[in-house]
Order: structure tokens, then C-alpha cells, then sequence
């Protein structure tokens, strides 16, 4: 896992949806980097919904999801499976 | 003054339970439909649907065990033609808004402050309809169908509980698949989280013991046109006195537990409106900070961008706007009034639907890119 490059998103705030719609675009946006294992996202939010979402539209796609909460926020990581 | 402290309490332990268990399980009543139009996804509809059936089914029982002494509720009215234009710029706004009247008040309650921003808009929204009152008035009565018939067993003029009777039943095969299929749960990773089915089914025992404490189901939207009058009457005081809506008072009923007389209206007067949702308010804020707070994920969150602040704010107006011209806000008709089939809010529900749909639209294309 060394020269996994991880991108950071910063989605919290933001209004309902929003975290998942960028979620979803970016990982689409970044699949064949995930895929090749080269990439993996890491989402920071506030939004408790989109901990359930975003994890359940990733395993869908066939990724492998990681949610873990530092402080007051979560962080979701999207990778290879 | 015993008797109003007494609904003070009620109603303050209401707002405080169904706001904290709201943040808990993150029931945003906006998303059921909207995610619904923008994912496919049926995952929160049905738990709308657990949600409605539910409480049909602890009313009718609650009905006829003699506990309802006002029904059908006070506040609802005869359906007019007119309410799915409410409940479609209803849908608009609250998708727009990400949050619907009740949604916006615990996530502002969490320290969202694009939910905060949005009930502003909303009391804007509220300010709005009191100047155009006069006109909806007059379309709303011209639309008016069934004058005096509330519920759907009125209009047919059949037993409430051989049509609940019916419904429910028509709905347990379809729990009985989602059970086999994919079930009632979903995966959850938020410290603290209430799975949504059970907050269903807690949000359906609230609103039942709503409808036998305080003889109505959960509403708060007059609240709004209240607030939006109060600024009136400070800014523009000769005005306030000049509109008439602000005047009105469309409360009016005999609470049934303390036998006071309780009447109120949008008027910036701490009446009968107030004594019942003010508390409700009021609990449902601290409930979910409280929830938050225990967490330690209470924080005053306001770094959306510029265009989401836009559209919260413009959500909430029209959102203000369309609660009053369908008189009641998605929570008072989807939990209130759809589950004693009141015809204004399956009416209301009929414009919703695509307006919820119509604001996902606009949200993917304006908002959110």
C-alpha cells in the first residue's frame, strides 16, 4: 500500500445531498485509478447519513469502504477491494 | 395555568424525544423522496411507508379505544383542488432547502447553518403568503370540493376503520417482501446511530401520543407565519395591523384532557398556536444538539459554498410560502393527516411527488455540480 496516492475531499457542511452527489462524481471520476489500486479517497464529512450512503453506493461498485470518525467528523475511505 | 404548564411539559418532551432521535437516525423526510428521484433509491420510502402505516394503525386503534376525542384533528380542512400546488412548490423547496420544516430544525439543531439560514427563508416564505392571503383565499375556496368531508370515510361515507382496515392490509405483503428481500436494516457507522425503522416506529408512538396529550399530531408551521409576524410588528407595525391573515385565527378547539378552550393564528399573540408549538419547537432543536452534543459532533458548520446558502434560503421562502397555501407542512399531512386518510393531505401528497422530483432537477442542475 505505499505508493497509494490518496486524494482528501472536505465535504462536511455542505447541504443534504451534496456529500453524496460529490462522493459519487468523484469516485467515478477516479475509478480506474481505485481499481488499479494506485488511488484511494478519503471523504471527510459531518453528514451522518452519507455513512451509511456513500459506503453502501461504493460496495455496490465493488470498492472497499472504510469509515472511521476522528473528533467531530468522519472520514470514509474509498479503495480498492 | 396548571393546565398550560402541563402542555408546556408535554410538548416540550415531545420535541426534545423526536428531534433526538431524528439526529440519531438522520430522518430527513426530504430524502426519502428525493433520493428516491436522484439514486433509485426505495430504501427510505420504505420507511415512509412504515412510518404512515403505523401510525394509521395506532390512531384507528387509538380511535377506537376511545383515547381521540377530536377527529378528525382540528386544523385540517376540506380538500381544494388547490393543495397539490401547495404540496408541489412544498417538494420544490424542500429539496432546495435540503431539509423540510421539521428536518431543518434539527439539523440546525446539530449546527448546520444552511438549515438555519433556510428557516429564515422560510419566515420570509410565511411574510410572503400573508400578502397574498386574501387571493389564495378566494382560489382556494372557489377549488374546493366534498365543503365539511375531511376524510376520505367521510366522503365515502363508510366506517374509518374497515378503510384502515383495508389499507393495511394491502401494505403487509408488501412489508412482508422488503423483510425477505433486502430487510429493514441498513449497514450503519455513525457513532450512535437508530436504525431508521425504529425511529419510524418511534416518530409513529410520538405522534400518537401527540394526538391524545395535546389532540393534535405533530405540526409547527404556523410558527413560522408567527415569527414572520412578530418582525412585522416591530419593523413595520402600521403594516402588520393592515394584513389580515395575521388576524385570523384558524384554532380553535377545546383541549381534551384540561377541557381549556385554546384558540390562536399566525398573529404575533402568544396564543393557543404558540402554547402548542412553541415547546414542540423548541424541543425538536435541543433534542437533536443534545444528541449531538453526547457525540461530540455538535459544531456550528456553515462552510457550504455560496450557491448552497443561495438555495437554502430560496428553498426556505418557497417552502414558508407553500406550507400556508396548503395549510400544513409535509409532517402535519404525511403524519397527521395521510394516516387518517384526510383527503387535503393525500391531495397534498399528489403534488409533492413531482415536486420533489421537479426540485431534484433544479438542485443537480443549479446547485450541487
Amino acid at each position: 500500500m505505499e505508493n497509494v496516492q490518496t486524494i482528501e475531499f472536505d465535504i462536511s457542511g455542505q447541504i443534504c445531498p451534496s456529500t453524496l452527489l460529490v462522493a459519487l462524481r468523484e469516485i467515478n471520476r477516479n475509478i480506474e485509478g481505485i481499481n488499479a489500486g494506485r488511488v484511494q479517497l478519503a471523504f471527510k464529512t459531518d453528514n451522518r447519513d452519507c455513512t451509511s450512503t456513500i459506503p453502501e453506493a461504493a460496495s455496490n461498485m465493488g470498492l472497499r469502504v472504510d469509515v472511521q470518525k476522528d473528533d467531530s467528523r468522519y472520514t470514509i475511505l474509498v479503495s480498492k477491494a | 395555568m396548571a393546565h398550560m404548564l402541563f402542555m408546556l411539559i408535554c410538548g416540550t418532551l415531545l420535541g426534545l424525544a423526536a428531534g433526538f432521535i431524528m439526529h440519531r437516525a438522520d430522518f430527513c423526510l426530504t430524502a426519502m423522496f428525493r433520493d428516491f428521484f436522484l439514486f433509485r433509491s426505495v430504501f427510505k420510502l420504505q420507511i415512509l411507508l412504515l412510518l404512515v402505516i403505523s401510525s394509521m394503525f395506532l390512531f384507528e386503534l387509538a380511535r377506537l379505544a376511545g383515547l381521540i376525542r377530536l377527529y378528525p384533528f382540528p386544523l385540517l380542512v376540506s380538500p381544494s383542488l388547490a393543495a397539490p400546488l401547495g404540496g408541489m412548490l412544498f417538494g420544490i423547496g424542500m429539496v432546495l432547502a435540503g431539509g423540510c420544516v421539521v428536518g431543518s430544525l434539527y439539523k440546525a439543531g446539530a449546527g448546520s447553518v444552511p438549515s438555519m439560514v433556510a428557516i429564515i427563508g422560510m419566515i420570509i416564505g410565511s411574510a410572503l403568503f400573508a400578502e397574498i392571503a386574501p387571493w389564495w383565499v378566494s382560489v382556494n375556496r372557489a377549488a374546493t370540493l366534498l365543503t365539511g368531508k375531511i376524510t376520505l370515510a367521510d366522503a365515502l361515507d363508510i366506517s374509518p376503520s374497515l378503510l384502515a382496515g383495508v389499507v393495511i392490509l394491502a401494505a403487509l405483503p408488501i412489508f412482508v417482501t422488503i423483510h425477505r428481500r433486502e430487510g429493514w436494516s441498513r449497514k450503519v457507522y455513525a457513532e450512535g446511530a437508530m436504525q431508521p425503522w425504529l425511529a419510524a416506529l418511534l416518530l409513529a408512538l410520538i405522534g400518537l401520543v401527540s394526538v391524545i396529550v395535546i389532540g393534535m399530531p405533530l405540526g409547527i408551521t404556523t410558527s413560522y407565519a408567527k415569527a414572520a409576524a412578530l418582525a412585522e410588528s416591530v419593523v413595520c407595525p402600521f403594516h402588520y395591523e393592515s394584513v389580515r391573515f395575521f388576524h385570523t385565527m384558524p384554532l380553535q378547539y377545546t383541549h381534551p384532557l384540561t377541557g381549556i378552550q385554546l384558540r390562536g393564528g399566525p398573529g404575533r399573540e402568544l396564543d393557543g398556536v404558540a402554547l402548542v408549538q412553541f415547546p414542540l419547537i423548541f424541543g425538536i432543536v435541543a433534542g437533536s444538539t443534545l444528541s449531538a452534543v453526547r457525540l461530540g459532533e455538535f459544531g456550528i458548520r456553515w462552510n457550504a459554498p455560496p450557491r448552497q446558502y443561495v438555495s437554502a434560503l430560496a428553498g426556505g421562502v418557497v417552502m414558508g410560502l407553500a406550507s400556508r397555501m396548503a395549510a400544513g407542512c409535509n409532517v402535519w399531512h404525511l403524519l397527521g393527516g395521510l394516516p387518517i386518510m384526510a383527503l387535503q393531505s393525500m391531495l397534498f401528497l399528489a403534488g409533492l411527488i413531482p415536486g420533489t422530483w421537479l426540485g431534484a432537477k433544479l438542485l443537480t442542475r443549479f446547485v450541487v455540480r
